[in-house]
């Protein structure tokens, strides 16, 4: 006769890896939020003039605000981990060699700088 | 002195696992698993624990310690100054003790097929040599060295909760011999990765990486295998399969 414990629903707490993981899963929530504000955002320019700025109005309420600051913290956030795995994913070999992590965990920062330089430029008179 | 705390189970007494406490004297280079033994001669014969060659590289001495899946004899009472709970490896059907069944871990490393598979007649097989570059082997010789002690898949949140999950070792032990330059058989691995069952069942959590004794990081194997499985999906798309 053998036993087998069952895992309980507050498995995650009991260590500091379990907790990180599951703050890496939960940034999606705020994300979430950012996304349907979005699609409203889509579906009130649909809609009309009226309805577009009553929608600006809205993104500039202070809840909104912060929400969507908590978002944008958040997605770095699960962008600083999902770097940091990259490599192990995806090692890539030249030859004999596996480039360094580091590289590619800088390759991807700069990446993200890009993106971010290029839209400032993109919408450096709209904001 | 350190305080040791046992979870005992012994079903011929009572059916409810409990906890035994033993006073265990100790120095700089006590291990865990000599506190077992120094129990089990000293003070109690009746506990039940596995161990054989306590140089890190058997796999079968693994416990939780305080709540972590650790090697008995890598690690030392020295660092558990505060206090030691010992506990039989978790997500596994307990038997005695510290003692677990590992059929559920066996059978998902025998499923992967992790042996040599190549299309090569006995004749040839016995006649050949199968050289490597250090290159070939460097692609898969870290996966290559899982001692099957099973820690991860104690860490692994997702075996924990579906047990038909191959888990990270086995998944591990497939992507090893996907790797190796004198195997070929992928094709008849893939079909169990690419089940709900294989590395898909993976979240990422990573504590199998930092729980393996040997650095293994079956983590990255896993997440390596998903772009395998992926990449094998796409294959059998084109050659119109799916």
């Amino acid at each position: 006769m053998s036993y087998k414990p069952v895992l309980t629903r507050t498995w995650w707490l009991k260590h500091r890896a379990f907790k990180a993981y599951m703050l890496r899963e939960a940034t999606v929530l705020p994300l979430l939020f950012f996304l349907l504000t979005l699609c409203c955002g889509i579906y009130a320019l649909w809609q009309g003039p009226s309805q577009w700025q009553a929608w600006q109005i809205t993104m500039k309420h202070p809840a909104v605000l912060a929400i969507n600051s908590l978002a944008l913290v958040a997605s770095l956030y699960h962008a600083w981990t999902f770097f940091q795995l990259f490599p192990r994913v995806m090692p890539i070999r030249l030859g004999s060699k596996t480039l360094p992590a580091q590289v590619l965990i800088a390759g991807q920062w700069a990446g993200l700088v890009a993106v971010f330089v290029l839209f400032t430029w993109l919408f450096r008179g709209s904001l | 002195m350190i305080n040791v705390k046992v979870a005992r189970y012994l079903p011929e007494q009572s059916a409810a696992p409990f906890v035994q406490e033993f006073k265990v004297p100790y120095d700089a280079s006590t291990s865990v698993l000599d506190a077992l033994n120094y129990i089990k001669e000293e003070l109690d014969p009746s506990l039940s624990f596995r161990w054989s060659c306590r140089m890190a590289i058997c796999g079968s001495c693994g416990v939780m310690a305080n709540g972590i899946p650790k090697l008995g004899c890598k690690v030392f009472l020295r660092d558990y100054e505060q206090g030691l709970l010992l506990e039989p490896l978790a997500h596994l059907p307990v038997e005695r003790d510290l003692i677990v069944d590992m059929d559920a871990f066996l059978k998902h490393l025998e499923a992967v097929k992790p042996y040599l598979i190549n299309n090569e007649t006995t004749a040839v097989k016995s006649a050949t040599t199968h050289q490597q570059t250090p290159a070939q082997l460097g692609k898969y010789k870290q996966f290559a060295n899982c001692i099957n002690c099973g820690l991860c898949y104690s860490a692994c949140p997702q075996f924990g909760l579906n047990p038909e999950f191959l888990g990270p070792a086995a998944i591990t032990l497939a992507h090893r011999y996907n790797l190796d330059s004198r195997d070929q058989g992928k094709a008849a691995r893939m079909p169990l990765l690419n089940t709900a069952e294989g590395p898909w069942a993976c979240t990422f959590v990573g504590f199998c990486s930092d729980v393996c004794p040997q650095q293994v990081d079956p983590a990255a194997a896993v997440n390596q295998s998903k772009v395998e499985s992926a990449k094998d999906m796409l294959i059998q798309l084109f050659k119109g399969k799916l």
